[in-house]
């Protein structure tokens, strides 16, 4: 073999050798980039979910005080008028008449003091939080059942477990999202809502018995309540399905597998405390 | 040439002793891949002997060619994420077994003759797998940086080793004919030798299946 072909077989591997490392290098800048972008796209998202738990929680906090203030209006405020005007009639009355009237305030009074004792325990994020998602609808459905406004069935299947603080926060919003939209436009007469706890498996369903709507004509409805259950849903790795017709009444399902690993975009997990 | 060729030794011999150390805190293709410098420290002991007892080792070579393909091959194996990759892969491996056991008996006799017929595809394939790695590298990259990733270092040392190593091995049997031709490629041969063998070492020592598990962004 002549130098010369060994000459030039040198600098063809030097020239590989040189073409790789130039390479790697536009690797590793290439790399560098992607991981940037995804940090960036991963920030971008953890502010995004931040928010919308923020607002689930705003609006929940309003949804509270919307009840507060009509309880506070439609029966505390009644309850304890009537107790003042009975009150005031005792005046001259024949002293047993005087006795029974005053025992109807105190009775009356003290259903007015129950009531006030419910509504202190009302929604709250860290009801919830301490009380769990079974205890807090049961407590709203004994709340919207003594109100008379809708009758509340609820049922429970298998045992109850944890799905982290933040999921059931989210599928509590829903809940409460549904249960004014029935009380709103369903005309309905019965809300049934169960909840079905299994190893891989978390269903809520909520089932009335009112109006019923188009499911098409909502979904061209951008930002409408039944949207924002899809995306709410949709942020904690579950699904909700609407179905609903005229005349038919309409079905929440939200589900979930409670044992998927899927971290939050604020990298924690669903069944951390919160 | 003496120090040259027991350099290389030495350097293997520390990337055995790394691999070995660190084995249990490897990951799986990085396990494979300690018994690959194990396996390679004693081909490479052999060779020497067989050079200085027959003045000819290629018969070692063909055995090398092989074994270094295999273990390579089954590092990518569990690198790889792609099922129909990895069932690629093992078709190849077990081609290039009975393409290497006819070349060794028929095409280029194991005792006088360098596998270069076996060496050239598989040193191609290894490119080929390398790249296909970084591009899956590059579609889920990780949270770990770069420089901290083994699976870098095992690449950068494959397309490196594959690609400057093509021309060398496929022309060893033309050097051997004309032996006062080879000093420079000698050189050259063992640059890359001590350069592959360093990559090595290093994607030894940043693997750690505790820090470096394929948590993807």
């Amino acid at each position: 073999m002549r130098y010369e072909n060994i000459q030039i077989l040198v600098l063809s591997t030097a020239a590989l050798f040189i073409l790789v490392t130039g390479f790697i290098i536009y690797f590793v800048i290439l790399y560098r980039n992607k991981q940037i972008r995804n940090e960036q796209e991963k920030e971008q998202l953890q502010g995004r979910y931040r928010q919308e738990m923020l607002r689930a929680q705003i609006e929940m906090q309003e949804q509270t005080l919307t009840n507060i203030s009509r309880e506070i209006h439609d029966n505390i405020s009644q309850v304890l008028s009537f107790v003042k005007l009975d009150l005031a009639l005792t005046d001259g009355m024949a002293e047993p008449e005087k006795q029974q009237k005053v025992n109807n305030s105190r009775e009356l009074l003290s259903q007015t003091i129950n009531d006030l004792r419910n509504l202190s325990k009302s929604l709250s994020f860290e009801y919830i939080a301490v009380n769990g998602l079974v205890k807090t609808i049961e407590t709203e459905v004994e709340r919207v059942n003594n109100s008379g406004l809708l009758h509340l069935s609820i049922s429970i299947e298998g045992a109850s477990y944890s799905l982290g603080a933040q999921r059931e926060l989210v599928l509590f919003r829903i809940f409460q999202e549904a249960l004014n939209n029935t009380l709103k436009h369903g005309s309905a007469e019965h809300l049934k809502i169960s909840l079905h706890y299994f190893d891989q498996l978390f269903n809520l369903t909520l089932e009335d018995d009112g109006a019923g709507f188009s499911t098409e004509l909502s979904e061209n409805q951008s930002g409408s309540g039944l949207k924002n259950m899809e995306n709410r849903a949709a942020l904690i790795g579950a699904v909700a399905t609407i179905k609903s017709s005229p005349g038919n009444g309409c079905r929440i399902k939200v589900t979930l597998n409670p044992q998927e690993e899927q971290i939050y975009a604020d990298g924690t997990y669903p069944n951390s405390p919160g | 040439m003496f120090i040259i060729i027991h350099t290389s030794e030495i350097l293997m011999l520390i990337v055995v002793i790394i691999g070995i150390t660190r084995y249990g805190r490897l990951n799986t293709p990085f396990k494979i891949l300690a018994l690959s410098t194990i396996a390679n420290l004693v081909i490479d002991i052999l060779s020497d002997i067989f050079n200085a007892k027959y003045k000819n080792n290629a018969s070692i070579l063909h055995v090398e060619a092989i074994t270094e393909f295999i273990f390579f091959s089954l590092v990518f194996y569990y690198l790889f994420t792609s099922q129909i990759t990895k069932k690629v892969i093992t078709v190849l491996i077990i081609a290039a077994s009975v393409f290497s056991v006819i070349n060794a008996l028929f095409l280029q006799p194991f005792h006088t003759v360098f596998p270069t017929y076996v060496n050239l595809p598989t040193l191609a394939l290894l490119v080929i797998f390398s790249l296909l790695l970084f591009k899956q590298m590059l579609l889920s990259p990780l949270t770990t940086p770069l420089l901290k990733q083994g699976v870098f270092w095992f690449n950068t040392a494959i397309i490196f080793y594959g690609t400057t190593m093509f021309l060398n091995i496929g022309l060893s049997n033309v050097y051997i004919k004309n032996p006062s031709t080879d000093y420079l490629i000698f050189y050259f041969w063992y640059i890359i030798l001590y350069i592959f063998t360093i990559l090595i070492g290093i994607a030894l020592l940043t693997d750690d299946k505790e820090i470096n598990s394929t948590n993807a962004l």
